[in-house]
């Protein structure tokens, strides 16, 4: 309860700060929005709506244990937050979580429901937060983070398999694709190479 | 000895046990019904985002068609958190219509309202996507002809 108080008075504070009318535990039909700040972008324009949800960790309706146990909040608490947002016309709903671990969880776990292909695009809309966050929230996909990383993965991958494909041939095909030259150098190594040691050493004397 | 069991239970999950008693109840009749109307039938739809009670695929016979899916989520109790669970969930497991089934005319009304009392600035319409009903009203609904049904038989038109 402590930490839920000290996650909204950051929130208030943020948005008064910016010049914003922040709302505090705001009802519109659909169950209660913790914080909300009025963004007056412009006078000609309608407002637009940020909403902050704060997600706790107990199971209310199933007498469960705390899902924050282990930094994981469940996808139903999840979907309920972010659709109680929609449903009180909210522009953009943030989940506020208690700490880093548990925000990126919440993130992640949007993206993933998002990524089945549904009418809403669930990441467009809502996102995980926690009060210190100062960083951006937004989750960049590896390919995006480290191009380079994943140029140098797949030159490797190449390397290798070209290394493969050139010392695993079956042998009569590498015996087909070999010059005459080829061939007599081969087997004059396999000769010097293949002899008793102490032969070899009576030849070379 | 069945009393003592029944007593074992905790206030909760005696709670538990009834909510699922009473939403296998509700249902019922809706998998009978979406089987002889020749549907597939779905029990526990579930993409990922939680379960949809009874999912209804209808297939327009055309392979470039894509198949139509009806969920129904049954409700014991109203709140809005209830609500905007089973909304969440029918949509992110990409169903095409949602159908609240409750056990009582008094909760129908009680959802619908919730449903249209959405603020003007939302970006969805829940009005266009949800239906509400009890199993008997689509029941005794079975067989009677919507308005634009009946006035194109009047008018001669051929329904397709």
């Amino acid at each position: 309860m402590a930490a839920q108080n000290m996650n909204l008075e950051r929130l208030i504070e943020a948005g008064e700060e910016k010049g914003f009318e922040v709302e505090q535990n705001a009802e519109y039909g659909a169950g209660p929005v913790d914080v909300v700040w009025n963004i007056n972008v412009h006078r000609a324009l309608p407002n637009v709506k940020f909403g902050f949800i704060v997600l706790g960790g107990e199971e209310e309706q199933q007498g469960g244990s705390k899902d924050t146990d282990d930094n994981q909040l469940s996808l139903r608490k999840i979907e309920e937050a972010t659709f109680r947002g929609i449903r009180s016309g909210l522009d953009k709903v943030y989940l506020v979580t208690e700490n880093e671990e548990m925000a990126k969880s919440v993130s992640g776990k949007i993206e993933w429901l998002a990524s089945h292909g549904s009418l809403i695009r669930l990441d467009a809309i809502s996102l995980g937060l926690y009060p210190d966050q100062q960083e951006s929230s937004v989750i960049i996909p590896s390919q995006k983070r480290v191009p380079e990383g994943e140029k140098i993965r797949k030159e490797k991958e190449r390397e290798r398999e070209e290394k493969f494909d050139r010392y695993n041939r079956p042998q009569g095909e590498r015996r087909d694709k070999e010059s005459e030259e080829e061939k007599m150098e081969r087997e004059l190594k396999f000769d010097e190479n293949s002899r008793p040691k102490g032969q070899k050493k009576a030849l070379g004397d | 000895m069945s009393q003592q069991g029944e007593n074992s239970y905790s206030e909760p999950e005696r709670r538990a046990q009834e909510r699922l008693q009473s939403i296998d109840t509700l249902k019922a009749p809706i998998i009978q019904m979406g089987r002889d109307m020749g549907y597939e039938v779905i029990e526990n739809h579930d993409l990922g985002a939680g379960p949809v009670h009874i999912t209804w695929v209808f297939k327009p016979g055309s392979e470039s068609l894509p198949d139509m899916r009806l969920g129904f989520i049954c409700l014991t109790e109203f709140s809005n958190s209830s609500i905007n669970e089973g909304v969440a969930r029918a949509m992110l497991n990409l169903i095409d219509k949602l159908v609240f089934v409750v056990p009582t005319e008094t909760m129908t009304k009680e959802i619908k309202d919730a449903i249209e009392s959405m603020p003007d600035s939302s970006i969805l319409q829940l009005r266009k996507y949800v239906t509400v009903l009890t199993p008997s009203t689509l029941v005794s609904k079975q067989g009677i002809r919507g308005a634009r049904e009946r006035e194109s038989s009047e008018t001669g038109g051929e329904v397709i």
